[in-house]
């Protein structure tokens, strides 16, 4: 076998890989975050600390002994309601006024430290972690990836692709788009504009929350969680355009695979300034982002 | 009324007592400069504790050469420019025959040389710079507890004995500790025959430590030896064993890469952690015994390194100053150089030529989620070389 193959095979496509389920995670927490930017214009700060608390309910939840399997399905059920009730009672509140952008981020950023001490007080300072779920590996033409991870990938992408499906393609998602492009036109035609807002920042929040659940066996739970993904999630939201699915999609790929095969050629230190670097850049020359936003076609 | 003509009774009475002891022996007056409040408030405390339980017990036996020991207190909040002021306070008002309590290595280093211009003497009992007895050592500065350096010597030493010429990789936190860390060790290890491997530097708190394993799992490495904490260590043990890395691996690290307070996150992919620290409560000898029963009795907590060092440094005063039969500065030390006295750890010896004391230092090992100690290295062996040269 040639040196390049060889370099391919042991070097650059493990890396790529582990890279690749780093870009899953990202894309799960970036997804709840450019929906709910992109349909109720609010740059959610606290995205980080919904993903610690799904991560923080399912621990809680396993301790009376209810299995990851169906952590999967009910931590996310739970979240609905409470991201419900937080765009109800506290977003909308702040939402109609004339500087909503800083009032509301001001707020999710209040609310964000707010839970974060919550963890703190109510599940100690101390790091907490689940078993992994699914243990063993499997190793094809060289290349060893733990199950668990493989699973992440699997269902990261049918993850994905569902919530693509709904928002493309069903009439749910035609309503929410519409609502997004013209918020009076479409309550003029009978969408109900303030259940689709709450409804979406619920779903927004239920998949960070899911986010939470399913990368605790590999990332750990702990108070200050929230922080680990956010900035990268805000990263690639705003790469991808705002409110753009698509756009979190390619971007958060894109990213994840440049930091993960830079840090083979320079210290990984610098894997984070780079990926800052190309954001600072994309707000310069395409501060749309890559692709347009929800519902602006 | 009552109660104020009682309490002023009580004041007269206090005051009388305090001249007539003052009468029978003028107390020896010890400045403790150590972080009260803060982030080290934790490390302070456990000092506090030692060093009031030794206190009580020479006291409660006549004292030193029947003067009892006087503690006086200053909070220094682990900043060595209060401390330098506190130290001053203490040597000037306060007229402390010695000083010690300094947590953070910068504070006994600025510490020490205030000391070096009152002409008194000071002592750390957590500090572990190599250089506080080394390049930077000073004649008035003495260090009762390990530093650094015995610390990854007792580990090589282990290494050498049980995987001669092992092949070692290195991952450390990409920062000055995490760093140096990590020389020490390579060093050390390197002296005693094993193969260094490589090394790589993660940034402090890395989210995902497998993007290393590839190049881990090239080196085909016997031993790791990483000096990440916290959380970092939760995740780069818990994503290891995801990828099937702890198998037919030694871990090593550094004291604090395994703690009380991550160890139950880690789980079993902490087993078989072996570290070098110069105390364990599980020291197996009567006189630790009765002194872990005794601090637990007072204290209602387990004495730490920190609590069990500052106890001992009272007793090696206590020996100096009776060797000396004076507290005069120039007297005491020349009674500190070379001294032997015991602790709960064993016996000590401070070395004449760095101030540094040696001490058998144990190797401690994670089984089931508990710290076993699996094998001491003795005090020369751990100490290493003698690197001061100002005295």
């Amino acid at each position: 076998m040639s040196e390049a193959a060889q370099y391919f095979q042991f070097v650059l496509a493990p890396q790529m890989l582990i890279g690749l389920v780093l870009g899953v995670a990202v894309i799960l927490v970036a997804l709840g975050l450019t929906i709910i930017f992109g349909l109720l214009d609010v740059i959610n700060m606290s995205h980080g600390e919904f993903y610690a608390l799904g991560a923080f309910v399912a621990l809680a939840l396993s301790t009376i002994g209810l299995p990851f399997w169906l952590l999967l399905l009910l931590v996310p059920l739970i979240m609905l309601p409470v991201g419900y009730i937080v765009e109800r009672g506290l977003i909308q509140r702040v939402f109609h006024s004339g500087d909503r952008h800083v009032r509301t981020l001001l707020l999710t950023f209040g609310l964000g430290l707010v839970m974060e001490d919550a963890f703190r007080l109510v599940f100690g300072p101390n790091p907490h972690r689940p078993e992994t779920p699914i243990a063993g590996g499997v190793e094809a033409l060289g290349i060893f990836l733990p199950s668990y991870r493989l699973f992440l990938i699997i269902v990261g992408t049918a993850i994905i692709a569902a919530v693509a499906f709904v928002v493309y393609r069903t009439r749910l998602g035609a309503m929410v788009r519409a609502a997004a492009f013209d918020r009076d036109m479409a309550a003029s035609l009978g969408v109900p504009v303030q259940h689709v807002y709450a409804g979406a920042f619920a779903f927004g929040v239920a998949l960070a929350g899911l986010a939470g659940v399913l990368l605790a066996p590999i990332y750990s739970v702990f108070p200050t969680m929230g922080r680990d993904f956010i900035l990268m999630a805000f990263t690639v939201v705003i790469v991808g355009g705002m409110g753009s699915i698509t756009g979190v999609v390619v971007a958060g790929l894109l990213l994840t695979q440049i930091q993960a095969i830079v840090s083979l050629y320079i210290s990984p230190v610098w894997s984070d300034p780079i990926v800052f670097g190309i954001m600072v850049v994309m707000l310069m020359v395409r501060p749309q982002g890559l692709f347009g936003r929800l519902g602006h076609g | 009324m009552t109660t104020t003509r009682t309490t002023l009774l009580a004041a007269l009475l206090s005051a009388t007592a305090m001249t007539s002891a003052a009468y029978a022996a003028d107390p020896i007056k010890i400045g403790v400069v150590t972080p009260l409040s803060g982030t080290y408030a934790g490390i302070g405390q456990q000092v506090k504790w030692g060093l009031e339980l030794a206190t009580k017990e020479v006291n409660a036996k006549g004292g030193i050469m029947g003067r009892p020991i006087e503690l006086i207190y200053e909070d220094e909040e682990a900043n060595p420019a209060v401390a330098v002021q506190k130290a001053e306070k203490l040597f000037e008002v306060s007229k402390v025959d010695f000083l010690t309590g300094t947590v953070n290595s910068g504070s006994t280093l600025a510490v020490g040389q205030v000391a070096e211009r009152a002409k008194k003497l000071i002592a750390t009992t957590v500090s572990f710079a190599d250089s506080i007895t080394g390049d930077k050592c000073s004649p008035n500065v003495f260090r009762v507890n390990a530093k650094a350096g015995q610390q990854s010597t007792a580990l090589a030493a282990w290494l050498a004995k049980e995987k001669p010429k092992a092949k070692v990789f290195f991952l450390g936190p990409d920062y000055l500790m995490g760093r140096s860390t990590v020389a020490a060790f390579k060093e050390a290890a390197e002296k005693v025959g094993s193969v260094s491997l490589g090394e790589v530097f993660a940034p402090l708190g890395s989210k995902d430590y497998s993007q290393y394993f590839g190049q881990i799992r090239a080196a085909q490495p016997q031993v790791l030896y990483t000096s990440v904490a916290g959380n970092d260590t939760v995740r780069l043990f818990a994503q290891m064993e995801e990828f099937g890395l702890l198998k037919n691996l030694t871990l090593l690290g550094a004291s604090g890469t395994v703690t009380s307070q991550n160890i139950g996150a880690i789980g079993k992919a902490a087993n078989g952690f072996t570290t070098g620290v110069g105390y364990s409560t599980e020291i197996n000898n009567p006189a630790n015994k009765a002194f872990v029963a005794a601090f637990k009795a007072a204290t209602k907590a387990d004495p730490d390194l920190y609590g069990t060092d500052s106890y001992g440094l009272i007793y090696a005063y206590k020996a100096a100053v009776e060797k000396a039969k004076s507290t005069d500065t120039d007297k005491v030390r020349d009674a500190f150089r070379g001294l032997t006295w015991s602790t709960p750890q064993g016996d000590k010896t401070i070395r004449a030529g760095d101030h540094q004391a040696m001490q058998t230092m144990y190797v401690v090992q994670v089984t089931d989620g508990n710290f076993k100690i699996t094998s001491s290295v003795s005090g020369p062996d751990a100490i290493g070389p003698d690197t001061c040269t100002r005295f």
